[in-house]
């Protein structure tokens, strides 16, 4: 539990002192054991979210940074995109399987606003009213099967 | 997306369960296992006779019988690791360390090479505060290792889930940074995956990724490290085959591999 903080903490300050373009910690949002926190982000410029403004839940647990956050988007704007669900699930790999313990917050947001950046098309997945219906709430507990990193 | 377990449908939605159902018994079964094997065994355990190993094979089991016979021939005894998917990386971790508490002169060296390597993770990408929270406790233990500690206390270290795990990340990035630094060669090696630094992202870094010959050859290049591997498998005549990582090299660490596995042997 110790390390966990420490290194929540770590990750806090670097994320508020040197945020990546359009990511900004809702300081409020942070939990006293800094178990959530809230990040604000801005769809990027030139791509089809631009101008969209999104917000993201992450939720640590005691064995991170070696178990994964539990990562989602929350709140009244969810990115319509092909791997995200419209109860803000997101289906990447780094948040489950590929997880390494040298990720970090930040490098999700990164990879989240790349998976925004490089979109085509603004749909749902193909099965999203299916997963909707019956999935966990945490997005952790679906077993996902990553078949399209070019998406 | 997720995976469709069923297919979308009122009727089949009743008669058989969700695909969150599936999927949450499918995640518990794995964690039960997992914490079966934790329960069962310790991350590094103590030495034990190989004569033991005998007895985990049917005595008609000519093929391994008779390569535990060489075996004992060879080595005095072994040390068993936890399967978790990080053997080899704990195994060698530790078994070199053990090694350092006895030469001086090894330690200087690697302390060196250890102390540079986060620069060199650094420079190709890896995030600077997440690596080094990594490479400081991995410090800190050759550090304890300087002060020659009693092994004891090394295998207490390695037997702290926490710390232990901190170890083997750190030797995992070694492992990743190896490969990409080496990408040309490396490139050449991998299937399935676009580039060196995807097959890292997928097969390297993250935990528990079970390590094969091109993991084994990238963390001894790196460090300068000589391993031989000692390979107990159904291949062959009566005598175990060993190969030395990197080609050459004098060895200083001794694994046992069974298939999926590496344990540490003992001359």
């Amino acid at each position: 539990m110790a390390s966990m903080q420490k290194r929540l903490q770590k990750e806090l300050l670097a994320l508020q002192k040197d945020p990546p373009p359009g990511v900004r910690v809702d300081e409020a949002s942070v939990t006293k054991s800094l178990s959530t926190w809230q990040v604000d982000m801005d769809g990027a410029p030139g791509t089809l979210f631009e101008g969209e403004k999104f917000q993201l839940l992450f939720k640590f647990g005691p064995r991170y940074p070696f178990d994964s956050p539990q990562v989602v988007f929350t709140g009244p704007n969810i990115p319509v995109h092909p791997h995200v669900y419209s109860n803000g699930h997101i289906c990447l790999s780094i948040l489950t399987e590929d997880w390494s313990p040298a990720l970090s917050v930040q490098s999700v947001c990164l990879s989240i606003i790349s998976m925004l950046s490089s979109c085509k098309e603004k749909k749902r997945p193909p099965d999203n009213n299916f997963y909707v219906r019956t999935c966990s709430k945490n997005p952790k507990k679906t077993k996902w099967w990553y078949h399209d990193d070019s998406v | 997306m997720a995976e469709a377990n069923s297919k979308p449908g009122e009727s089949l939605d009743k008669a058989l369960p969700s695909g969150v159902e599936y999927d949450e018994a499918i995640m518990a079964q794995q964690d039960r296992i997992q914490q079966e094997i934790a329960e069962t065994s310790q991350l590094i355990g103590d030495h034990e006779d190989l004569l033991l190993l005998s007895k985990e094979y049917s005595e008609e089991d000519n093929v391994y019988q008779g390569k535990i016979k060489d075996l004992r021939s060879k080595y005095k005894c072994f040390r068993r690791t936890r399967g978790d998917g990080n053997c080899f990386y704990r195994a060698f971790g530790f078994s070199y360390l053990e090694r350092l508490l006895d030469d001086r002169k090894d330690l200087e060296r690697f302390k060196e090479v250890a102390a540079k390597s986060k620069d060199m993770l650094v420079s190709l990408g890896f995030p600077a505060f997440t690596v080094e929270d990594f490479h400081d406790t991995f410090m800190e233990v050759v550090e304890k290792v300087e002060q020659q500690i009693p092994v004891e206390d090394l295998l207490a270290t390695f037997r702290d889930q926490g710390l232990s795990d901190y170890l083997v990340v750190y030797l995992r990035l070694l492992t990743s940074g190896y490969l990409q630094q080496n990408e040309d060669f490396f490139v050449n090696f991998i299937e399935s995956y676009a580039s060196v630094k995807e097959f890292c992202g997928h097969e390297v870094e993250p935990m528990a990724r079970e390590s094969d010959h091109i993991h084994i050859i990238a963390l001894t290049s790196s460090l300068d490290v000589g391993v031989r591997v000692e390979y107990m498998d159904r291949a062959g005549s009566e005598e175990v085959n060993h190969h030395d990582f990197p080609e050459g090299t004098e060895p200083k660490v001794f694994l046992l591999y069974r298939p999926g596995h590496y344990d540490i042997l003992y001359k």
